[in-house]
């Protein structure tokens, strides 16, 4: 992440405003995600996935760098703060999070007029869940009958993907008018 | 929203019944039977989903029936009728056939029972 240039300088690091933005915006991811654990799901697999307003948001206003670091040091973090780190729910949330990282790196790089918030958030639903869902089926539980929760999950999915999208771009609009 | 946005949530909504059609239609995931005639590729269908086959061998007709997730010869032209004897077939590895009108039927499954016996 950014820092030193060269100069060894033992008693700090030297940060940039690009560093300082991602740590901010991903305490506040981490806190949501932490709160989001405290929620009973109706099945394993299913949560909103609030944390993700903070990535499309910085993915839309900072690009696509900070977007990633910050959905990776949210699971990182969020694993250490509830006691997952490397136990399969961290690894589930991790490819979770690498598959929709890369399906935003492809859909920022899109040509024209590219996507918005609501695109954005979609998408990256989808891509988390159906990457989880491969982990989780191929690395973990090789049973048939997990195939039918696809739909569900999927479902599910869109659902939240949608509601975060929206809650992006009302928030963005905000932080507009705010400005001007 | 952009175009691309709308695109991308049409095309979400689209995948759905996809999904839902593929992994939840007829039990898909449930056991299957297999059925063979000849030297002809074999034909898999599900045990979930009741109903009668006919298959053409070099004798004639062989009748199948699929019932509750069970299989068995209704009828076949040979002289023996072996195959019809050998009644219904429900669990993961059993087969029978038809040798003379060239009929074999297997039951296809997760964990099949048995696939050799050692004394």
């Amino acid at each position: 992440m950014g820092g030193g240039d060269g100069h060894p300088e033992p008693e700090s690091i030297r940060t940039t405003r690009d560093d300082h933005r991602i740590a901010w915006l991903a305490a506040l991811a981490i806190a949501i995600h932490i709160a989001e654990a405290a929620l009973p799901s109706p099945l394993p697999g299913i949560k909103p996935g609030l944390a993700n307003v903070v990535t499309i948001a910085a993915l839309v206003r900072f690009g696509w760098g900070t977007a990633a670091w910050i959905s990776l040091l949210r699971v990182l973090m969020g694993s250490l703060l509830l006691g997952t780190f490397l136990s399969p729910t961290f690894m589930l949330s991790l490819s979770g999070a690498l598959a929709s990282i890369a399906t935003l790196g492809l859909a920022s790089r899109l040509p024209g007029t590219g996507f918005g918030p609501v695109g954005y958030s979609v998408l990256a639903a989808m891509a988390h869940m159906a990457g989880q869902f491969t982990v989780a089926y191929y690395v973990f539980i090789r049973h048939p009958a997990l195939l039918h929760l696809v739909p569900i999950l999927m479902t599910a999915a869109l659902i939240f993907g949608l509601v975060s999208g929206i809650i992006v771009f009302m928030m963005l609009q905000q932080m507009r008018s705010a400005r001007s | 929203m952009t175009r691309a946005d709308i695109v991308a949530v049409i095309l979400a909504v689209a995948l759905l019944p996809v999904l839902y059609l593929h992994f939840w239609s007829g039990g898909g995931f449930a056991e299957q039977v297999r059925i063979q005639e000849g030297n002809q590729p074999p034909h898999y269908y599900s045990l979930a989903r009741d109903q009668r086959i006919r298959v053409h061998g070099p004798l004639g007709d062989s009748v199948l029936e699929i019932l509750h997730g069970r299989v068995r010869f209704v009828s076949s032209p040979c002289r023996n009728k072996i195959c019809v004897h050998s009644g219904w077939l429900s669990r993961a590895g059993e087969s029978t056939a038809c040798l003379p009108n060239r009929v074999s039927v297997q039951i296809i499954g997760q964990d099949p029972r048995f696939d050799a016996i050692n004394s």
